[in-house]
């Protein structure tokens, strides 16, 4: 079977102290949201310090470029800069995004992450429901449009949770 | 005996079951993410058991 181990994949770039966020549907998942995905999303740091973190553990993960024969493994040019990498791994498909949103970096999208557990002692950062639902806004793609009533209303239940 | 929730409450107004986000969010991140986990595993074998060994 083809094989998707979300948890392995984020517990991975936890343990080599890669500085990420992770963005998309997954995120949302882990806050609270009833939707579904196959892949995780991340936007990297782009630092040199953290782009040899990230290549140390994508290659733990031995990630390739997806949909390409020759198997190409990504590199610190391609990771330091704001394109987006598309891989896939041992864990499932794990896509590098230099920047989201026009040209918002990691560091552009820290103050509206939160932080979140993955249990063992191992945590990470995701983005917040709110600016997650900014940016498919934004994006205005079907599959982006078609994720936002799911993603309005987990933010719904947060605020009235105190949780928003 | 406890009362099911009101149907007006039930649903958003985009027609999302927020029973589902509350169960949710009884949950930890970890937990939720599991579920997740979970779910996809039972997708991927029905799409095996069918003939799709690629994920969608």
């Amino acid at each position: 079977m083809a094989s998707v181990r979300f948890r392995d994949s984020l517990v991975v770039l936890a343990a080599h102290d890669v500085e990420f966020i992770l963005v998309g549907v997954l995120s949302a998942v882990m806050q609270g949201a009833p939707v579904t995905t196959f892949d995780v999303d991340v936007v990297h740091r782009r630092t040199p310090e953290n782009v040899d973190r990230l290549l140390v553990a994508l290659n733990e993960l031995e990630a390739i470029y997806r949909g390409d024969e020759r198997r190409i493994k990504p590199g610190s040019s391609h990771l330091i800069g704001p394109g987006h990498q598309l891989l896939q791994t041992k864990f499932g498909d794990l896509d590098c995004l230099g920047t989201i949103d026009g040209e918002r970096t990691y560091e552009d999208l820290l103050p509206d992450s939160v932080e979140l557990s993955l249990g063992d002692g191992h945590s990470i950062r995701a983005l917040k429901v709110a600016a997650l639902i900014q940016i498919k806004q934004r994006a205005g793609r079907p599959k982006d449009l078609a994720a936002l009533p799911a993603l309005r209303a987990t933010l719904e239940e947060l605020e009235r949770s105190g949780r928003g | 005996v406890t009362e099911p929730e009101p149907e007006t409450d039930r649903f958003s107004d985009d027609g999302v079951d927020r029973t589902q986000i509350r169960e949710m969010l009884r949950l930890s991140p970890a937990e939720r993410l599991q579920r997740l986990q979970d779910l996809v595993e039972s997708i991927l074998r029905v799409r095996e058991a069918n003939g799709f060994s690629s994920i969608p």
